[in-house]
């Protein structure tokens, strides 16, 4: 950790903005549970909370802004201090988009509540979001710890995810072909899917954060993106 | 744009048995404004001062290792301090204006140096540095009286101007903002900008909000040292050195 500040106040400004970075990723981790267990479940009621808690994300969102833009005016961070304001800023908003995508996930839980279940898949895609959701908790552990090691690891794990979503991407086609029927709930799973691996890469957006509050470099694009359902019915593809 | 102006090769500089400066090497750049940062006593003052040999003055003073302007040994036998100091103007981190009038202050480097042909030029000339050290509205119906009764801020004002006067290639300022107020900072630091168009300037500062304003490129001194020499904006965002980062954010190092 780094030493000291001579103005302990700006010590404390830090501390508090990383405490709310903290409070929302909390909130998101639950938010990815919870939902995806609504979902197994056809859990309505859990769905419902899901949505109404939203609300307290996005307002920690605009919390965490205001208290950088503050910081920004009144310390004028540089070096370390000012990479970790910027970003405190860039999380908060991958936790917040990570937090709709929950609250999408829950409304469409609604809806499938009401058709009947399609093969394993809720249960795949509740394993999909666990995962996204450790890599959630490891990434914030590895801010805190500002530990670059953990934030690689996290960001290797992605392409797990990206793997799991193409074998789901692939299963919802032969549900979808079998028996058309299938096509609505088989569409809410996908778009359900999809933005569970959404969630991975604002996951990986926040690994890349705590590996450049540490060396000041963002690291290279090189993790090949393994998402190849673009190019599923391409002729002779 | 990139050449360099003036080059510092192991320079060490002693006050009696005081090491003030150790191993200085940097190569500082036309065209652009350099700062220097670092805690107080860590030898800022000492370096600019080699750069204009304002360090022969000091008794017990010694400097070893070479400084180059232009490619020129500066400490050379043959080079004529009087003539060096012309064309590396200074602004002293005290002001330090001449017992004399506000309007002798600023001519007197234009006449010893011949550049004006006659009255009307000289006016032209110190009118013009009053102006460029934002001090023309509060001086020009006070030309006669003495510098020295002029409030602190006026008078730091009083020696820009004095030293922008006689049009110097390298300008050295030393903490030129220490007693002004926000406007007239702004206006110094503007000025300085403008400076650098034609002039290679190098400026010591407390203030790291003023270093990454104004400089270009910034060194961090500590202890003697010359820890870290970069472009201005990798300092502030991304200092390599672990001193630099705890200096330029306030950390207890
Ligand atoms: N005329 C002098 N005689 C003896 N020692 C001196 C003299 N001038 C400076 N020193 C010493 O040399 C070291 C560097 O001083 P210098 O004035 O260059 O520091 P500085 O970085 O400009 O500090 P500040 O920010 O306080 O102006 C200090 O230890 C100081 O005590
Ligand atoms: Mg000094």
């Amino acid at each position: 950790m780094q030493d000291l500040h001579i103005a302990s106040a700006f010590d404390r400004d830090l501390e508090d903005i990383t405490a709310l970075i903290m409070k929302m990723g909390g909130l998101v981790e639950s938010a990815i549970l919870n939902s995806a267990n609504s979902l197994v479940d056809r859990d309505v009621e859990l769905a419902a909370k899901v949505r109404a808690g939203d609300k307290a994300i996005d307002a920690l969102e605009i919390q965490i802004n205001e208290e950088a833009a503050r910081l920004i005016a009144l310390r004028a961070p540089v070096g370390g201090d000012l990479r970790t304001v910027l970003s405190v800023m860039k999380i908060s908003h991958n936790l917040e988009r990570c937090g709709d995508y929950c609250k999408n996930l829950a409304k469409r839980t609604t809806v499938l509540a009401e058709m009947p279940p399609i093969g394993g898949s809720s249960n795949a895609i509740r394993r999909m979001a666990r995962e996204v959701e450790r890599m959630l908790k490891d990434v914030l552990d590895a801010y805190i710890q500002r530990d670059t090691e953990l934030a690689a690891d996290v960001r290797a794990r992605d392409t797990e995810i990206d793997q799991m979503y193409n074998a789901l991407f692939r299963e919802f086609l032969t549900h979808m072909m079998e028996d058309p029927r299938n096509i609505t709930a088989c569409m809410h799973l996908h778009f359900i899917a999809k933005n569970i691996e959404r969630m991975g890469d604002h996951v990986t957006s926040i690994a890349e954060q705590v590996i450049y509050v540490v060396s000041g470099e963002i690291p290279d694009e090189d993790r090949r993106k393994l998402d190849r359902t673009s190019f599923v019915g391409k002729v002779g593809g | 744009m990139d050449e360099i102006k003036i080059s510092a090769q192991d320079v060490n500089v002693f006050y009696g048995e005081t090491h003030a400066l150790q191993d200085v090497n940097v190569k500082i750049r036309d065209n652009t404004v350099t700062a220097f940062i670092g805690p107080s006593g860590c030898g800022k003052s000492t370096f600019l001062r080699c750069i204009n040999r304002m360090n022969d003055t000091i008794e017990i003073c010694r400097v070893k290792g070479d400084i180059l302007i232009d490619a020129e040994d500066i400490y050379d036998r043959q080079v004529d301090p009087v003539q060096l100091r012309a064309k590396v103007g200074m602004v002293f981190q005290k002001p330090n204006p001449f017992p004399k009038s506000i309007y002798d202050n600023v001519a007197y480097g234009p006449r010893i140096h011949g550049l004006a042909r006659n009255k009307p030029e000289l006016d032209e000339i110190v009118e013009k540095s009053l102006r460029r050290a934002a001090l023309w509205d509060e001086a020009k119906d006070r030309l006669g009286q003495p510098g020295t009764g002029l409030s602190g801020g006026q008078q730091q004002r009083l020696c820009i101007a004095r030293a922008v006067a006689t049009a110097p290639e390298v300008l050295l300022m030393d903490e030129p903002c220490s007693a002004l107020d926000p406007i007239a900072t702004a206006q110094i630091e503007e000025l300085i900008d403008e400076l650098r168009q034609n002039y290679c300037v190098v400026i010591v500062t407390h203030s790291m909000q003023q270093a990454a304003r104004v400089s270009q490129h910034t060194a961090f001194f500590h202890l003697g040292h010359l820890v870290e020499y970069g472009e201005t904006g990798q300092i502030f965002t991304n200092p390599q050195d672990k001193r630099t980062e705890s200096y330029i954010t306030g950390r207890i190092g």
